[in-house]
């Protein structure tokens, strides 16, 4: 392998920028979303609802530690077929498109997808065409059109990297260095955020359609067998007692 | 040992990575400009290298020190007789003061027994 | 305080012990901080040795051994005071820490011996 002399004007001018523009347009990209973003509203009857249908499970789960009459005072507040909570709370189903989340959308897109496009872009046309670095380690002829963004050479080794790429490989490997620099939690990590975005829906604090969680509940707690644990409460409780004791008779 | 020295021996750390990178970097254009073959790095330069990154992370792991203890009842065992008796979990809003004590108050109609299964 | 939950995990004797949470998560975080210093120091250090191929990576892995045994000898015998499990120490982020070593690896090597 021919060994490549590399100006060292380009570590200078184009490959240590890179890095440093990288590292800092996250910085950069941390403090402005904290800047704009808006600190979720949760709207009151949401917060209700999911907080009833806690109680709801609670009582399912642990009910039968109370005595009969409260597990059936507490389900009829839930189930009862004209004031249970359950069947006279109506609410409307959630409409998605509502404009705050529409506006948090937006946001997000403006903070997380535009600086990647822009500067990855800009250090595109700016950095274009230079050869800056090898990697370390020999890498197969797939690897090419990966690492040589922008270079086209047939007889060009695999482990030279282009500057379009180096830029690419600084934002997957700095993205631990900025929960070092920035602490937990925060926004520079744009892969991240992406997939907070993903999985938005899928955990949300509540489920989209309160109507049918409602029924789900409703029909869990109306099947819910009332059962007291604490039943024969006594009866163990002088069994435990009355075995070490017997023992020590036997003994 | 205290922290300002931690802190300093750290500093030192990575000052000598930083001079070992700076004497490999020399050896390199050294070793071109005379025309001879990389094969490796001095003895001295790889000591320092390595010596000095065990120094710093030996240096940061004692400055990361405020390790917690992870057991419940360790945690317990400072609280005092005030804060354990403070069990959030069983506040309620929602009892019989709110009807004694305002006199806008609306009673709710009656509930039969016979509804309760 | 709502961050002082509490959860509980059965231990092999099938007794229950209760952990606090954020104890448990302070701890995680601190460790990975430090994984992460190690990481690109580590990367660094390779990268002035002029480390190539697969003696690289076997660096990795040497001085998350070495930090893994710093880590034993500095807690000592009452680990059990802070971690839950021993071995999640060494396995957690095995490949974000692997991402910035190699990111850093490059960057020193290109520095010192390309140019």
């Amino acid at each position: 392998m021919a060994e490549l002399l590399i100006d060292p004007n380009i570590r200078g001018w184009v490959f240590l920028p890179i890095v440093v523009i990288t590292f800092l347009v996250g910085i950069i990209r941390h403090y402005v979303s904290n800047l704009i973003s808006s600190t979720k509203k949760i709207e009151l009857t949401q917060l209700q609802d999911s907080q009833a249908m806690i109680r709801a499970r609670l009582l399912r789960e642990n009910g039968k530690y109370l005595t009969p009459q409260s597990f059936a005072m507490r389900r009829h507040f839930f189930n009862n077929e004209e004031s249970g909570y359950f069947k006279t709370q109506k609410r409307p189903p959630v409409t998605p498109n509502s404009s705050a989340m529409l506006t948090d959308l937006v946001k997000g897109n403006f903070i997380n997808v535009l600086p990647m496009v822009v500067i990855g872009g800009w250090i595109n046309w700016m950095f274009s065409g230079f050869v800056t670095t090898k990697v370390p380690f020999p890498l197969t002829l797939r690897f090419k059109p990966m690492l040589q963004r922008g270079v086209e050479l047939q007889s060009l080794d695999a482990s030279w990297v282009s500057s379009a790429s180096w830029y690419f490989l600084n934002v997957f490997g700095l993205r631990n260095i900025y929960t070092l620099v920035l602490g937990e939690n925060n926004a520079a990590d744009q892969t991240q955020s992406m997939q907070d975005q993903m999985s938005l829906n899928a955990a949300g604090q509540m489920p989209q359609d309160p109507k049918q969680a409602f029924k789900n509940e409703w029909e869990a707690l109306e099947i819910t067998e009332y059962k007291n644990a604490l039943h024969n409460v006594c009866d163990d409780l002088l069994v435990s007692v009355s075995e070490p004791m017997t023992n020590n008779i036997h003994h | 040992m205290s922290k300002a020295f931690q802190k300093l021996v750290l500093g030192c750390g990575l000052l000598s990575l930083a001079h070992a990178a700076y004497s490999a970097a020399q050896h390199r254009t050294y070793l071109r400009i005379t025309e001879q073959e990389f094969t490796t790095l001095p003895l001295d330069i790889i000591l320092q290298a390595v010596i000095s990154l065990a120094i710093i992370i030996y240096s940061i792991l004692s400055l990361k020190s405020d390790w917690k203890l992870i057991h419940a009842t360790d945690l317990q065992e400072k609280s005092s007789w005030e804060t354990l008796s403070n069990i959030q979990s069983f506040y309620t809003f929602n009892h019989r003061g709110k009807a004694i004590f305002n006199p806008h108050y609306l009673q709710p109609a009656p509930v039969s027994m016979d509804s309760l299964h | 305080m709502s961050s002082n939950r509490v959860k509980t995990r059965e231990t092999k004797s099938g007794e229950i012990i209760a952990y606090s949470e954020s104890a448990v998560r302070q701890n995680l975080i601190n460790v990975e901080y430090v994984k992460t210093s190690l990481a690109s120091l580590a990367g660094c250090t390779a990268g002035i040795l002029g480390l190539t191929g697969l003696l690289g990576f076997i660096f990795y892995l040497v001085s998350l051994l070495g930090f893994f045994g710093l880590l034993i000898v500095k807690t000592g015998s009452n680990w059990q005071k802070y971690f839950i499990s021993r071995k999640s120490l060494l396995t957690n982020g095995f490949l974000g820490g692997l991402c910035t070593y190699t990111l850093f690896w490059t960057f020193i090597y290109g520095m010192v011996h390309v140019y």
